[in-house]
């Protein structure tokens, strides 16, 4: 009978000893939970600080490095170079030939 | 040293047009078709020149070889430097297609000048016609600073105060040119002296004859 009703009371106290420490330890969580967020504006403004000076730091990087690329983009390259030299040739080539044409204007007839 | 878009008055712009087109078709007449492949290496040369960009100090400059371009074509020069400036403006940006007149005024003027300079005072002797080269390259860019310095002067600026700065800004590119022009010269007057030969004596005989 004792151990019958027993083991409904055992039950319920462990039930209510787990209700309490559950509620215990989620009070202990909420407890530290609060505590930093007493500290957090300082914390955050450091960090934030933190972050801000590295990302300018970057940021300027990456200008620096546009501007460089930019630099680079106005400057001729290869196909400009060897398009204008063509150019020069193609053209005094085709005054030598219409010189030469003009030299003698009937070849061999 | 190029004139870029709008800096000069539209009166002188074409102006400049106008008496380039006349030097560039009288430099055409008197470019001998024998002479063609010469003038078009020669104005290869010039086209590509403006990229070799030489360190000096913290910047550097790059060569504008008037000097020897009127050294080594003579009257051919102002047509070989009319088309060098034409496709440096088209395809690198360097000055502005409507100061090409200008531009080629500024480059081809002091050519020529150079160009009658080394013919008239070039003597037998390698060592001589290379000094002289040196020379005529050296007062083509200065040269070349004082007619910049004119044609901004008809757009208002003081002559003098342009002429200062583009002489000084230029010292170095002068003294660059004078010794790429000597060492060019003395090279061709070792390995083929008959580049050298003087086209304005030779086109004056032609002439005469």
């Amino acid at each position: 009978m004792n151990g019958c009703n027993d083991t409904p009371r055992r039950g319920k106290k462990l039930l209510t000893t787990v209700v309490v420490c559950a509620g215990l330890m989620l009070a202990a969580e909420s407890a530290p939970a609060q505590t930093p967020a007493e500290e957090s504006p300082q914390e955050l403004a450091a960090l934030l600080a933190e972050q801000n000076t590295s990302l300018a730091g970057e940021l300027r990087r990456i200008q620096r490095e546009i501007a460089a690329l930019r630099a680079d983009l106005d400057k001729p390259g290869f196909q400009e170079v060897f398009g204008g030299i063509g150019y020069i040739f193609g053209l005094f080539g085709t005054a030598a030939f219409v010189a030469s044409r003009r030299r003698d204007p009937k070849p061999k007839e | 040293m190029h004139i870029s878009d709008g800096v000069l008055p539209i009166s002188v712009t074409v102006g400049g047009y106008a008496a380039s087109a006349a030097i560039a078709a009288w430099s055409a007449r008197r470019t001998r078709s024998e002479e063609l492949p010469k003038v078009a290496v020669v104005t290869a040369a010039f086209f590509v020149a403006s990229l070799i960009h030489v360190p000096f100090g913290p910047t550097s400059v790059h060569l504008l070889i008037p000097g020897l371009a009127g050294a080594l074509l003579g009257p051919s020069a102002f047509l070989a430097i009319g088309l060098g400036l034409l496709l440096q403006s088209m395809l690198f940006q360097f000055g502005g297609l409507t100061a090409l007149g200008a531009n080629a005024l500024m480059m081809g003027v002091p050519a020529l000048l150079c160009g009658v300079f080394f013919q008239r005072f070039k003597g037998r002797t390698r060592r001589r016609q290379a000094i002289i080269g040196g020379l005529a390259g050296a007062l083509g860019t200065a040269l070349a600073a004082l007619v910049l310095a004119l044609l901004l002067a008809t757009g208002g600026e003081d002559f003098f105060g342009v002429a200062k700065i583009a002489l000084a800004a230029h010292v170095p590119v002068v003294v660059i040119e004078g010794l790429v022009s000597a060492f060019t010269i003395g090279f061709l007057a070792k390995v083929k002296p008959a580049l050298l030969e003087p086209a304005f004596v030779q086109s004056e005989k032609a002439a005469h004859a």
